[in-house]
């Protein structure tokens, strides 16, 4: 296989879109094109990660779209739809592509438009992807799931509510610092959990999960150009090479999982993608996890193997997570504070880490990262992607 | 009420499964019969959901996840106004969904 770089990256501001969807795409495509600066070098290829334009934007086939809009004929292109891992999946298919040959230079496009229907459609379209007769007649949603999964969490490995708001805190403060983030607003402890107003500045959404536990609903585009090494060197980029990457699939329905509060495609994704990367998680010096829901960062961090099982809560506490620490975790704010366009999220976590490798993070930069891992997880991780990027040089 | 909940047994192995599914998860078997999901168990977890999905008027739905004692679990709709993880219920069969004048059946959960 041949070795792959990220030569381009970009994004639009993630929150309500006063564009439509194919204009998000085009912006954020065309941020990453001029980013890689090719030149003479031709895009044969084009994945556009998508999860709901046929539903919510009863708009189909938006790869080919793009092709157009972006006069990138006559490359190859498709869309990927893999729920919430649609913009990590896409990745892979971009990769994939280079790595065996077929294509040279692919750009991949995640983009999402949730805003354009009201929050009980958009609601009802995410819960669309739990188990239909199992759980979704129920009235199960991703909050409904994600409440059910923090109580036996908490109740098992004495996190808190204090530790889930912890995670809110430390991401709303990171997204200060990237002006691409939904949401740029202080958040505090008294603020949302301890002053008597907190009850009424942080409903409960899923008990124990409240408002701000919980990632904002967005409108947004993410997009990276992949080339091949040879290419990436020719055209004189700093080489972040793409070093690894892990899928892993679990059951439909979350009580079926011999231990619901195991998240093992988690588990198995970032093993493999480690393994392919022959590197660690020790190797890691930033992450971006999936934090559509508090209580995940805490429980990914140690699904990845960055800490043990039940040490999340406390390397969080210990500030090991936050920008300054000793692992850094979702330097962009997050889903939880820099929003979550389903399709464009696991494109948005490779950029954010493509800048970070290359220095390019501004306020929010870690020092001297080398190595960087993304989780992209879908459904409720029972299809997950995870990412390594390394800097070469 | 004649509406019931099933999931499947291997009739091959004896494996049990809920929800259904193709091939048996135990032994690869595509022969299956129905099992009807009913009995005792206890609260895995719960939650009290505000954010109410479509087709849902109240203030909030308590879902859980129910462990039988036959060692299948079960997600469904929990109808304690006292609800505590550990805690013995049994299964009922109700309508846990209105959409229009399409009422859905399945699983609630109340205390022994």
């Amino acid at each position: 296989m041949r070795p792959v770089a990220v030569i381009g990256a970009g994004m639009t501001k993630f929150g309500r879109s006063e564009w439509p969807l194919l204009k998000l795409m085009n912006v954020a495509s065309l941020a990453a094109l001029n980013d890689a600066n090719l030149g003479d070098v031709k895009v044969d290829g084009v994945v556009v990660a998508n999860m709901g334009a046929a539903r919510l934007n009863k708009q189909t086939a938006i790869a080919s779209a793009l092709v157009d809009r972006l006069n990138l004929f006559p490359a190859m292109a498709e869309s990927v739809e893999n729920g919430p891992a649609s913009g990590a999946s896409a990745f892979k298919v971009g990769y994939q592509a280079i790595a065996s040959g077929m294509a040279d230079v692919v750009l991949v496009t995640g983009v999402e438009m949730m805003r354009a229907v009201n929050n009980l459609e958009v609601t009802d379209f995410v819960a669309s992807l739990s188990h239909p007769e199992a759980e979704y007649i129920y009235g199960v949603t991703l909050p409904g799931l994600a409440g059910m999964f923090a109580r036996l969490y908490m109740e098992r490995y004495g996190v808190t509510r204090e530790h889930l708001a912890m995670v809110a805190i430390k991401n709303h403060a990171n997204a200060m610092k990237n002006p691409y983030a939904h949401i740029h607003q202080t958040v505090t402890m008294e603020g949302i959990l301890t002053a008597p107003e907190a009850v009424v500045n942080n409903p409960p959404i899923a008990e124990p999960l409240h408002m701000f536990d919980c990632c904002p609903v967005s409108d947004g585009a993410a997009a990276v150009v992949l080339a091949t090494q040879e290419i990436a060197e020719k055209l004189g980029r700093q080489v972040v090479r793409v070093a690894g990457i892990g899928q892993a699939t679990d059951t439909h329905a979350v009580h079926e999982r011999p231990d619901p509060t195991e998240l093992t495609a988690v588990r198995l994704a970032a093993q493999r993608a480690f393994s392919m990367a022959s590197l660690t998680p020790q190797d890691i010096d930033v992450a971006e996890l999936h934090d559509a829901f508090t209580i995940l960062e805490i429980a990914e961090s140690e699904e990845v193997g960055f800490f043990k099982k039940g040490e999340g809560h406390k390397a969080l506490a210990e500030g090991v997570t936050s920008l300054g620490g000793k692992l850094p975790i979702n330097p962009s704010g997050g889903l939880k504070a820099k929003g979550h366009p389903v399709g464009a999220t696991g494109v948005a976590q490779l950029v954010e880490l493509t800048w970070q490798l290359r220095g390019e993070a501004g306020e929010r930069q870690v020092e001297n990262a080398k190595n960087a891992f993304a989780c992209n997880f879908g459904g409720f991780g029972n299809n997950v992607v995870a990412t390594v990027l390394t800097r070469e040089g | 009420m004649d509406e019931k909940v099933y999931g499947a047994r291997c009739k091959d192995c004896g494996k049990e499964m809920y929800p259904a599914h193709a091939r048996c998860p135990e032994c690869g078997s595509e022969n299956l019969e129905p099992l009807e999901i009913t009995g005792e168990g206890k609260v895995l977890t719960y939650t009290d959901l505000y954010a109410l999905p479509l087709d849902y008027e109240q203030r909030y739905l308590r879902l859980a996840i129910v462990e039988l004692d036959s060692g299948l679990r079960a997600t469904g709709q929990l109808l304690d106004e006292k609800p505590k993880i550990g805690k013995r219920v049994k299964t009922t069969v109700g309508v846990v969904r209105k959409s229009g004048d399409r009422k859905t059946h399945g699983l609630q959960f109340v205390p022994l």
